[in-house]
């Protein structure tokens, strides 16, 4: 009855489906209600219909960016994975997506693109590495600093650097929603009952990038990996709903010396220093030519030799320009 | 706060008992305060007199440049200010008083997420709805927020103030909300809620919660305010066990000292049908 739904989302890496946040909100939600989806993993986000990853693609609507819209698209097309809450669940729900949005996001937007060292040695390491060319010079740069700004206004301080401070009071703030969650969860599987529903997604989307993803400054990773049961639970969505996906976490892990890694990491870098060497000599070699700094010189032959002697005069005179 | 400011506080904080000089500054009441720096207002002094706390209440045309983190409403108690709700919360904790002692971890966990739920709905959207509306703007918010400012000042605030809402709009995905949008989320958080408080007296137990003061503050305010239409106190209307736990309220907290809460509209006085 569905035509397919197509979604694009940025790709995984680590263990998971997805390295964004919004997208694996959406991905374990889709797993979750069973949707049917034709997914597009790219780290391209020109590439997607909106401009911005993750994005869902419908026939009929049109396209849809944000993770509460997508979730509403999903519902309307009759996938629905809160249909069996009841009415106080639901309100439960709504409450905890606040919650998650209001304390942890931003400590998380901090850990990822804000903290100075996890940004350079994680996230831009990760989206230059796999955002094609051209784009991977200046889009990383660009969305750390849509992140920093979209930090500033959400704790409406303009003034917002990284810093020891905003730091601390930010993990402060994640720390503490993180404990709520896990006194909310207590020893059940999901957050209501046996079977995940939306709060579950969300919830996942935010904790799993911080479970894996290895960060230099992971303060915010222990105290998650202290939280047993958040862990169990991120762990089990893993395994149960996204059993197949590989982990390149291994190999990169031992990237803790750049130098040495980084040829093997991008087969292209010594074509493109070539091109780029063979282009910088064509250059300067068209540029010396044109101002006369090199000229070519035209050795007469034993043909032009034998010319009247009118033309054999006049141009060896040309000759010596 | 930043933390280390606040633990300093809190140290100072228990080292004094509430004294009764403690005052509560906000905009002006009839001409300048809008509604949601109003609902947050009026959340404070709930909260105070649900702890028994005496605080008079000082309105001031620059209460939000006083403010120490720029928000109104804000406390003035012995020599120590702060404001907002959450650490006002904290800071009568360090001193002993607290209301949400009785509740276990599950109970605490619930009360703080439907606070950032009241928070991330109720309150964006009054914000939504003052600046980000054109009309309600142009003929509500800036008028009232820049009246005790002369030309050109009052222009200048009054257009700052609004960018600078509908940048943080724009930040939180919010900007591309339609108006019947946000009274729709406006009407799911009112459902949340009063599927939450059910038939009970408060939202935890039978005593008053930091939940139910913030609560008490924002649907008052919504119901009481007359903006350009009257949709959103519609919305809210519907849920009748939010109407009469807001009456509740009033009575128990406000009437006994005959302190009307907040008042003035911007038209007639508050009455709560």
């Amino acid at each position: 009855m569905a035509t397919p739904l197509e979604l694009f989302c940025w790709k995984g890496n680590w263990g998971l489906p997805s390295v964004n946040t919004e997208c694996l909100i959406v991905l374990a939600y889709a797993r979750f209600a069973g949707v049917p989806l034709k997914l597009h993993k790219t780290a391209n986000p020109w590439g997607s219909p909106t401009g911005i990853l993750p994005a869902l693609k419908t026939q009929e609507n049109g396209s849809f960016s944000q993770p509460s819209k997508i979730i509403i698209e999903f519902r309307k097309q009759k996938y629905n994975a809160d249909f069996d809450l009841s009415a106080k669940e639901g309100a439960d729900t709504l409450a905890f997506i606040s919650l998650v949005e209001e304390k942890l996001m931003p400590a998380l937007i901090y850990a990822l693109w804000v903290d100075p060292k996890n940004y350079v040695e994680v996230t831009r390491r990760w989206h230059g590495d796999n955002i094609p060319f051209p784009l991977n010079f200046f889009l990383p740069s660009r969305m750390q600093r849509q992140q920093l700004a979209r930090l500033r206004l959400i704790k409406g301080d303009e003034t917002l650097e990284a810093g020891e401070d905003m730091e601390k009071e930010l993990y402060h703030d994640a720390q503490e929603c993180m404990d709520l969650l896990s006194q909310r969860l207590g020893s059940s599987k999901f957050f209501f009952g046996d079977s995940p529903s939306s709060l579950d997604a969300y919830v996942f989307g935010h904790l799993a990038p911080l479970l894996k993803i290895k960060l230099p400054c992971g303060r915010l990773q222990q105290h998650l990996k202290s939280l047993d049961n958040l862990t169990r639970f991120c762990s089990n969505i893993l395994t149960l709903y996204f059993p197949s996906e590989p982990n390149e976490g291994a190999a990169h892990k031992v990237s803790t010396q750049p130098e040495a890694n980084e040829f093997d990491n991008e087969p292209n870098k010594r074509r493109k220093q070539l091109l780029s060497l063979v282009f910088a000599l064509g250059a300067m070699l068209s540029y010396a030519l044109l101002t006369g700094i090199v000229s070519i010189e035209h050795v007469p032959t034993e043909e032009d030799l034998r010319e009247p002697q009118g033309i054999a005069e006049a141009s060896p005179g040309e000759d010596e320009e | 706060m930043s933390l280390a400011a606040e633990a300093f506080v809190g140290q100072i904080a228990a080292a004094e008992p509430w004294p009764e000089s403690a005052t509560l500054y906000q905009p002006l009441n009839d001409e300048q305060i809008l509604l949601s720096d109003n609902a947050s207002s009026l959340a404070v002094q709930a909260y105070l007199k649900m702890c028994s706390l005496p605080v008079r209440v000082s309105c001031r045309v620059n209460a939000e440049f006083m403010s120490p983190s720029g928000k109104v409403p804000f406390i003035h108690v012995g020599n120590q200010v702060v404001s907002e709700l959450g650490p006002i919360v904290q800071f009568t904790k360090a001193k002993g008083f607290s209301l949400s002692e009785g509740l276990d971890d599950v109970q605490r966990a619930e009360m703080k997420a439907y606070m950032e739920l009241v928070n991330n709905m109720l309150l964006t959207a009054e914000l939504y709805i003052q600046w980000c509306d054109d009309t309600t703007a142009a003929e509500i918010s800036r008028p009232r927020y820049s009246s005790p400012y002369s030309w050109p000042l009052s222009h200048i605030l009054a257009y700052q103030k609004q960018w600078e809402v509908r940048r943080k709009m724009s930040a939180i995905g919010w900007a591309g909300k339609s108006l019947e949008q946000v009274y729709e989320d406006v009407s799911q958080c009112c459902q949340a809620l009063s599927q939450r408080l059910g038939t009970q007296l408060y939202f935890f137990n039978k005593q008053p919660t930091e939940l139910d003061a913030l609560v008490f503050g924002h649907i008052f305010t919504i119901l009481t305010t007359r903006l350009t239409s009257d949709e959103l106190a519609e919305r809210v209307k519907v849920y009748s066990n939010l109407l009469s736990f807001c009456k509740r309220i009033e009575q128990t907290f406000f009437e006994e000292s005959d302190q009307s809460p907040g008042s003035s509209r911007y038209s007639k006085g508050p009455t709560l049908t």
